[in-house]
């Protein structure tokens, strides 16, 4: 099953004929050129292409941070250009998780309040089973209390994907998470990712560049120029690195 | 260097105008200070130059001492015939003047608050009579005709043929309006209401018969006044002088501006309180512009700039905001000075609208008040700046530059005691002196050590406060009343030097209600003690007195037993002016209880001097010492010492002495009025009845209040509360200034943690939520600044009242409620103070927030 032929009811989120434009006249940017593309439920995607193909913007605008420029775009059945911006807000909140390559923590919470944070930030209680059961998947057990500055990179980013989690959004959106960590903290956090697909049926974008932290997704959504220019099933390494050979990316 | 400070100014033009905002505020209310007592003299300058134009010398009696507004004492009519006589005189004339209260159509009197009500004889010679000038009409003659200035008759509807009551020293009575005048192009004398009668008459109502106030002189064509006046005075009688009018009207104006001195200096002492709080807003600013251009600090040492390169940055920067905020401040000094000129006549002092054009000294000391302070204020940061290692630019971790907490503890604590003693000593030894340091200096720059010290160590105490505070946070308002709580703690330096500035503003204000309320207490219980009287007559605003007629017909009254007039009268103790009460010895026992300690009261009726006893322990005296005495009338006497007394409450004079002695050596403008009469009721009459006969008497001297115990209590605390009313709003420009201070720091707050605010709003904090992050912290802040206020106004507040005890003030209150408004103030001005900072973050795009390096 290719991405951009999912069903609409099996989309956790899509874009449909987006545009988004920077600048205007002569210095005008086209970061998203007629883009359609949906990611499918409980799937692991990741989006690779060359650097200012559009991946981040394409992350931008699907997760309510940005607004397209001409286009649609949806997250569940919630059209997204009608919302204002308290309903983003809200969206973001409840029915999105992020994960960045760098400074997901407020330096002055605690680990635990960083990963409950949006949940605090709505007021709501909550899930004491399914927090230790994150937490305990990410060994951050003993982690709780500490401020950021007090963790490991791999454990800030550990940290941030259980915040990511632990509200149970719709779809997590990962932009180079593994960008700034060594291979091993890198391992174990895209390990961690792919659990929560497999296990708790959680839906993740990640844009990655590195071939090896694409191969742990279901698919790979290959961009450039704005548009998806070829998609791949069950990637690994070497075929993610061939495929990347072909677009000269 | 020059153009990248420039560039950085305006990069950041919100910065730049919030530092500013400190500077122009400050330099405003100094230039605004000078601007408005400039004006003033201005005025009066010009006033006391037409008043006498025209003129060429001034007879007039010699006074030895110039104390309060006495003037010289009168002369014998009969020297106007030895001026006539002298050589050189074209003409001469001889007038008097006094005190003339005129009445509205209603019967109210007209009392300007602060101008004085002048009465006065006319001058018949027309080249005499400086710039007075008839509008309409013409010149009274006789017992019954009066001219009155044109400024009264328009403000009263008053005109040609009416008739109005005045009240001269010698009673009440009618007189028809026969002729308008005016002063040059003025309606009146500065805000003075003026009643002119003929010279006769003015002679009988001022009490003076055969006697003359002044004599001008018009000297002959060709004859010099400086000529013209040596002869004059070689003819003279002792006891007279001549003086040229030039000279006369330069004294008049120069004294003046003598009094205004005092006004001058408190106002300059409130703008300096403004101006020292401002300094903890441009340190506290530079301080975290350093902080957020380490690394580009550090990248201009890593490639090759020197360490004294890094200052000349950062401190041309404060050069230039430093000129840019004085040229502002010094132009918002006008503001200031309309502002001031509006409070004295909404408190009902008219003062001329015009304004002075500014003084090159304004200017000079503007500028240098605004750079100075900027570039002082600035220069820590920029030396901690050029400490910053050239590593610094390739880590993203913070260089801690700050001083360690041992030292800081250290500095603060010999900073305090340092403080506090130099306090204590101005505050408690008797006459302290050391160097060109006074008692008021030493107090001075005791609390600013304080202050400072306070300041220094508040940031140790900032973490724990700030967590106590925000501890209730969460319960009400989860994760934004947390993440404020936390953000006033992660710099408490930061914190500690904001919330400080607004501690310094609020402690002053809390510690002028601690006094004002003992006062007030002190006052209540001596006044409850000390009058004995059932009913206090007392003069309205600033009129002077009333005719001691009132007193002489309430003390017929059979409903009346006993009254006590007190007169009022300057004298030079020692170089400067000093005040007494005259009282009625009389009746004083039966009407207000002065707790005599030695001697009597009696003892004052042949003469003599009676003491507080504070003072009398102060100078050592004992019964039967003397007082050198300086008077204006009869020059320096040596008064004995015939007792002492120790409540002052009601009489508020620390001198006082008989009706005999004050006859024989006061005389002038005000001394032959009463002050104050001390009524009390005969036994048996009703409260009712009594009062009714008090105030029908009254009724007809229309510039006094009748006042029960009950009343005049009252209108003592009135008083007291009024003072503290001006002295809080002086200092409500330190106030904003500190209010500024929290906007400014948060702003910059908020800029340095862009990417957590565009974080929070990533993962679903809503706008709403940002504002009351950044307004939760703004109150903790604004509290912890208040917090500290009260306690160092608490401090000030027991100590200077201790100090006063001696001074009758010997009850301490503390007005809680005032006390705990000044709390919710200070959480109101941190709301306040938010707004801005609050909207700016909320607004915060979040892609560019996460992105943001
Ligand atoms: N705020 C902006 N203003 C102007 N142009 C922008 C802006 N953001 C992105 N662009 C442009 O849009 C295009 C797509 O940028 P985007 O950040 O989505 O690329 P990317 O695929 O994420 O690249 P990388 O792999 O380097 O992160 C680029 O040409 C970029 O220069
Ligand atoms: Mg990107």
């Amino acid at each position: 099953m290719t991405t951009s032929t999912v069903p609409v009811d099996l989309a956790a989120a899509r874009m449909e004929q987006g545009i988004k434009t920077y600048g205007s006249g002569g210095a005008e940017v086209r970061a998203l050129d007629s883009i359609n593309v949906a990611f499918e439920k409980g799937q692991f995607t990741a989006l690779m292409g060359p650097s200012g193909s559009g991946k981040s913007t394409l992350l931008h605008c699907i997760a309510g941070l940005d607004t397209l420029t001409s286009g649609r775009v949806f997250v569940g059945a919630t059209e997204l250009n009608t919302l204002s911006d308290k309903d983003l807000t809200l969206l973001r909140r409840k029915k999105v998780g992020f994960v960045f390559q760098a400074f997901n923590l407020i330096p002055t919470l605690t680990a635990r309040e960083n990963i409950l944070l949006p949940l605090l930030i709505a007021g709501d209680d909550h899930d004491t089973a399914w927090f230790d059961q994150v937490v305990g998947i990410l060994g951050l057990g003993d982690r709780l209390t500490h401020r950021p500055s007090e963790l490991s990179g791999g454990q800030q980013q550990r940290v941030a994907a259980a915040r990511a989690l632990v509200a149970r959004p719709e779809i997590i959106f990962a932009d180079e998470p593994s960008g700034n960590l060594d291979s091993k903290s890198a391992a174990e956090l895209l390990g961690f990712l792919r659990r929560a697909v497999r296990e708790f049926g959680q839906t993740i974008v990640m844009v990655t560049h590195d071939p090896v932290a694409a191969s742990y997704a279901d698919h790979v959504v290959f961009l450039e120029d704005g548009h998806t220019v070829g998609e791949l099933n069950d990637p690994t390494a070497d075929s993610v690195i061939d495929r990347m050979k072909q677009f000269g990316g | 260097m020059i153009r990248t400070a420039l560039k950085t100014i305006f990069a950041h033009k919100l910065r730049l105008a919030l530092t500013a905002m400190s500077v122009v505020l400050g330099v405003g209310f100094i230039a605004g200070t000078f601007i408005f007592t400039d004006t003033i003299d201005n005025t009066f300058g010009d006033l006391f130059e037409d008043v006498f134009a025209g003129q060429d010398v001034i007879v007039q009696g010699e006074t030895e001492f110039d104390v309060g507004f006495a003037g010289p004492p009168p002369m014998p009519a009969e020297v106007l015939d030895i001026v006539e006589a002298v050589p050189g005189v074209e003409a001469a004339e001889g007038s008097v003047g006094g005190f003339a209260v005129i009445y509205d159509n209603d019967g109210e009197a007209i009392v300007p608050t602060g101008p004085p009500t002048l009465g006065g004889s006319w001058s018949d010679d027309d080249r005499l009579a400086g710039n007075v000038e008839l509008r309409e009409g013409r010149r009274s003659v006789g017992p019954n005709e009066v001219v009155i200035d044109a400024a009264t008759a328009d403000g009263n509807s008053l005109a040609l043929g009416n008739v109005v009551q005045i009240q001269t020293p010698t009673g009440v009575n009618e007189y028809e309006i026969v002729g308008i005048v005016g002063f040059g192009e003025s309606d009146n004398l500065a805000g003075a209401t003026f009643a002119a009668f003929d010279l006769e008459t003015a002679q009988a109502l001022f009490d003076l018969e055969g006697q003359l106030s002044t004599i001008v002189v018009l000297a002959e064509d060709g004859v010099s006044p400086d000529l013209l006046r040596s002869n004059i005075a070689q003819a003279l009688p002792e006891g007279v002088e001549a003086v040229t009018a030039a000279d006369e009207a330069e004294a008049q104006s120069e004294a003046l501006s003598d009094s205004l001195g005092f006004l001058r200096t408190a106002l300059l002492v409130f703008a300096l309180v403004a101006v020292f709080v401002a300094t903890f807003i441009i340190q506290n600013t530079f301080r975290i512009i350093v902080r957020q251009r380490q690394r580009e600090l550090a990248l201009m040492r890593a490639v090759g700039a020197t360490p004294s390169q890094v200052v000349w940055m950062v401190v041309i920067e404060a050069v230039m905001v430093g000129v840019f905020a004085s040229i502002i401040g010094i132009l918002f000094g006008f503001v200031v000075a309309s502002g001031l000129t509006g409070a004295m006549s909404a408190a009902g002092f008219d003062l001329p609208s015009s304004t002075a054009p500014l003084a090159i000294r304004t200017i000079v000391i503007g500028l240098t008040v605004g750079i100075v302070v900027t570039v002082l204020s600035a220069l820590l940061p920029a030396i901690r700046a050029s400490k910053i290692p050239p590593v610094a630019a390739l880590q993203d971790t913070e260089v801690t530059l700050r001083m360690s907490d041992r030292r800081r503890t250290l500095v603060g604590v010999v900073g305090l005691v340092f403080g506090g003693a130099l306090m204590a000593a101005g505050l408690f030894v008797a006459s302290f002196q050391i160097g060109p340091i006074n008692e008021l200096l030493a107090i001075g720059i005791g609390s600013l050590f304080v202050f400072l010290s306070v300041s220094l160590l508040s940031s140790l105490i900032v973490k724990p406060v700030a967590r106590f505070l925000g501890w209730p946070l969460p319960k009400l308002d989860h994760l934004t009343g947390t993440l404020a709580t936390e953000n006033t703690v992660r710099k408490p330096r930061r914190t500690a030097t904001t919330a400080s500035a607004l501690m310094i503003g609020l402690a002053l204000v809390a510690f002028f209600f601690i006094l004002g309320d003992s006062i007030k207490a002190s006052a209540g219980s001596a006044i409850e003690e000390g009058l004995r009287a059932d009913y206090v007559v007392s003069v309205d605003g600033f009129s002077g007195g009333f005719s001691p007629s009132l007193g002489e017909h309430l003390a017929e009254e059979p409903e009346i037993s006993d009254v006590t007039f007190l007169r009022f009268g300057f004298w030079d103790r020692e170089g400067s002016d000093e005040f007494l009460m005259a009282v009625d010895t009389e009746t004083i026992d039966e009407t207000i209880f002065l707790d005599v300690q030695t001697g009597s009261v009696a003892a004052l009726t042949d003469g003599g001097v009676l003491v507080f006893d504070t003072i009398a322990d102060e100078e050592g005296w004992i019964l039967g010492d003397t007082v050198a005495m300086g008077l204006a009338a009869t020059g320096l006497q040596q008064v004995e010492i015939v007792g002492t007394f120790a409540e002052s409450n009601v009489v508020q004079a620390n001198f006082l002495v008989g009706e005999k002695f004050y006859s024989e050596n006061f005389s002038g403008f005000g001394t032959d009025l009463d002050f104050v009469l001390a009524v009390k009721a005969a036994d048996g009459v009703a409260p009712d009845a009594a009062r009714a006969v008090v105030e029908n008497a009254a009724a007809e001297y229309a510039n006094v209040t009748v006042r029960d115990q009950v009343e005049y209590r009252q209108s003592q605390e009135d008083q007291v509360n009024t003072i503290l009313i001006m002295f809080n709003a002086l200092l409500g420009l330190a106030v904003i200034i500190a209010v500024f201070g929290i906007t400014n720091t948060l702003a910059l707050s908020v800029f340095e943690r862009t990417r957590e605010i565009g974080l929070l709003r990533a993962v679903g904090m809503s706008r709403r939520q940002i504002r009351r992050m950044v307004r939760w912290e703004a109150i903790i802040v604004a509290i912890i600044g208040s917090l500290l206020g009260i306690v160092v106004g608490l401090v000030f507040g027991v100590a200077v009242t201790g100090a006063l005890s001696s001074q009758g003030i010997n009850v301490l209150s503390i007005p809680a409620v005032q006390i705990i408004g000044l709390v919710l103030f200070g959480a109101f001005a941190g709301l306040i103070a938010a707004i801005l900072p609050a909207r700016k973050a909320s607004r915060l795009n979040i892609l560019e927030a996460i992105s943001y390096e």
